[in-house]
């Protein structure tokens, strides 16, 4: 309680040193802040708020798109969030709702969590505690970064020509979250092997000196100790992988309602970003609004993945250390 | 035979390396029962890896190799039918930087007679409250033993960990320096409760701190560079010490 605290006003302060008369408003306190940039007596203080001025600028250039986009979906999409916008189907000529895209993303999302999180959870574990430094490890842990790094585009491809067509899966839900789980696979597999590196040896030795076995040790201590920071690691790709269309485009088909079937065309499923990507390209105009709407759905969704990850992980490294 | 005393902890010829390393070099001692052994010795002479040879901690480091026996109750526990995790019941260990797990403190100490069969609660809790209550803790959180272990002071989490060993009742105490990160109030009390554990327990206890050794000890190991230099009575040692390397040391000149 009293270290959260502490800490947080520790960062604060360290951002806020830069005005240094605390008692003076905000508008007094940047037009002194000014004169004294200004007040610049040395070639060398001059080039020195030169390079400060450019990195600002950069700096607000690399931030700025995040902002429009907020800005621009709120402007376009807000007006068509309303209750019906999640309550409702489609419909024929797609005048309703996109309930269909929010259950189809959140079915694709369990499809894949369910699949992809305890492989690599279970393959990261081997390969941290189990398999001995060295070849094996290392390929590993080389095909899982360039794994991370593959185009979404291509793991649709691939989707497409192992599960749908090779192993004659076909498109839908199976298909579609297999592909989204592989996708998932590098990520969770790289962030597990992290926080297990995180726990200190010390807790494993607590363990065994005490007489347990190397399996109890990793599941009740190592893993258990671990936790949290896997937890971040599965949140993270999972708020990836929901913002993904290309690995769906030929794998989970598409649908105007929800599946019915495990397998087969009653299994097609949507998903919110492919169908903010159907609407957008389609010509109506109506359409265009709802596609905003969605992605900004999207978008709040993705979002509170990535604050409850975050606040995991921060709450995990207070209570560890 | 051997004479087997019970719990009596003998080392015959011990050396260890590490990949080529030599760390300890031809090591033979007693250690007396129910009695506390300080080893001393300067930074790096092998001290941790002397402790960590008893409880078998090293066989997990990969290019350890040792040489020579070292016997509980009279077995050699690097023998063929040595039971590793029973050995490692009989010979607790308590580390340099308190590590309690991260959960309750109950927990914690629940945790090494689960390891070992005892799952009902009603024989857990007397077993908790009688490890911590040993450790002189039970007071301070008797009333929040709920509560995540890492919130504790590093002074209770070390007496925790204390806890923690002696809750599979292990009739050897190996100690790592169990004071050294701590401050000083909590260094006494722990410092105290050694002296009180050594009616039950065999405690062995690596130390930096001379003085330390001197007053909580009653028998010394002086470890010089992997080589046991002397061994003996902590007041013969502390009066006068036989090698001119143990002098340098207790007076402060090496180290
Ligand atoms: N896991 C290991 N791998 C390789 N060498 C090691 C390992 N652990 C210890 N050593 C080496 O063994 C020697 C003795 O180390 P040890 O930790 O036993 O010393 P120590 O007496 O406990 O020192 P300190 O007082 O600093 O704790 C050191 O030279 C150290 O570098
Ligand atoms: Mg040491």
């Amino acid at each position: 309680m009293s270290s959260d605290s502490c800490a947080t006003s520790g960062t604060a302060n360290e951002t806020a040193s830069s005005a240094p008369e605390p008692e003076i408003g905000p508008t007094r306190r940047s037009l002194l802040w000014l004169k004294s940039q200004l007040l610049v007596k040395t070639r060398r203080e001059a080039k020195d708020l030169l390079l400060k001025i450019l990195f600002a600028i950069t700096t607000l250039i690399v931030i700025l798109p995040f902002f429009l986009i907020v800005i621009q979906l709120a402007v376009t999409g807000l007006s068509g969030l309303t209750l019906d916008l999640f309550t409702t189907f489609p419909g024929a000529s797609l005048t309703g709702g996109i309930r269909n895209a929010i259950v189809g993303t959140i079915l694709l999302v369990l499809v894949a969590g369910g699949v992809g999180i305890p492989l690599s959870v279970l393959g990261a574990v081997y390969i941290s505690e189990y398999s001995p430094p060295g070849r094996i490890r290392s390929t590993v842990e080389f095909a899982s970064d360039v794994l991370a790094g593959i185009p979404s585009i291509v793991f649709g491809a691939f989707g497409f020509a192992f599960i749908v067509v090779f192993l004659n899966v076909g498109m839908g839900l199976v298909s579609g979250g297999l592909t989204l789980a592989f996708m998932m696979m590098p990520t969770v597999l790289r962030t597990t092997q992290e926080a297990l590196r995180q726990v200190p040896v010390s807790l494993r030795e607590a363990s065994f000196a005490l007489g347990a076995t190397k399996w109890t040790t990793t599941w009740r201590v190592t893993i258990r100790a671990a936790f949290p920071g896997i937890v971040t690691g599965v949140l993270l790709a999972i708020g990836r992988v929901m913002g993904e269309t290309a690995p769906l485009i030929f794998t989970s088909g598409n649908s105007l309602t929800t599946p019915t079937s495990i397998l087969g065309p009653a299994s097609w499923v949507a998903s919110l970003p492919f169908t903010i990507w159907a609407y957008v390209s389609d010509p109506r105009p109506y359409l265009q609004v709802k596609a905003q709407s969605t992605a900004l759905a999207l978008l709040v969704m993705v979002l509170a993945v990535d604050v409850v990850a975050n606040y995991i992980s921060r709450k995990v490294t207070r209570r560890l250390v | 035979m051997m004479t087997a005393r019970t719990h009596q902890i003998e080392v015959y010829d011990l050396s260890t390396w590490f990949g080529p390393k030599a760390v300890l070099k031809n090591i033979t001692c007693h250690f007396s029962d129910n009695a506390v052994t300080a080893i001393m010795g300067p930074s790096g002479c092998g001290k941790s890896t002397f402790l960590r040879t008893i409880n078998r901690l090293n066989d997990m480091i990969g290019n350890f190799r040792m040489k020579g026996k070292i016997l509980l109750e009279g077995e050699d526990i690097y023998g063929p039918q040595a039971n590793v995790y029973e050995l490692r019941r009989k010979i607790g260990m308590v580390f340099q930087r308190p590590n309690p797990f991260p959960m309750s403190i109950r927990d914690n100490v629940k945790y090494g007679p689960r390891l070992h069969g005892v799952k009902d609660d009603n024989e857990l809790d007397p077993i908790v409250e009688k490890s911590l209550k040993r450790a002189a803790l039970w007071d301070e959180v008797k009333d929040g033993l709920d509560e995540p272990a890492p919130n504790l002071s590093g002074g209770q989490q070390q007496r925790l960990c204390i806890a923690r060993a002696l809750s599979v009742d292990p009739p050897v105490l190996l100690m790592d320096e169990p004071v050294s990160s701590l401050d000083p109030i909590s260094a006494q009390k722990i410092e105290n409760l050694i002296v009180e554990l050594k009616k039950d327990y065999t405690i062995i206890m690596v130390t930096h701190n001379v003085q330390q050794a001197f007053r909580v000890s009653d028998q010394a190991a002086f470890l010089y560079l992997g080589e046991l230099i002397e061994f003996d009575k902590t007041r013969r040692i502390a009066e006068a010490p036989a090698d001119e390397r143990t002098e340098a040391f207790i007076t402060g000149r090496i180290g």
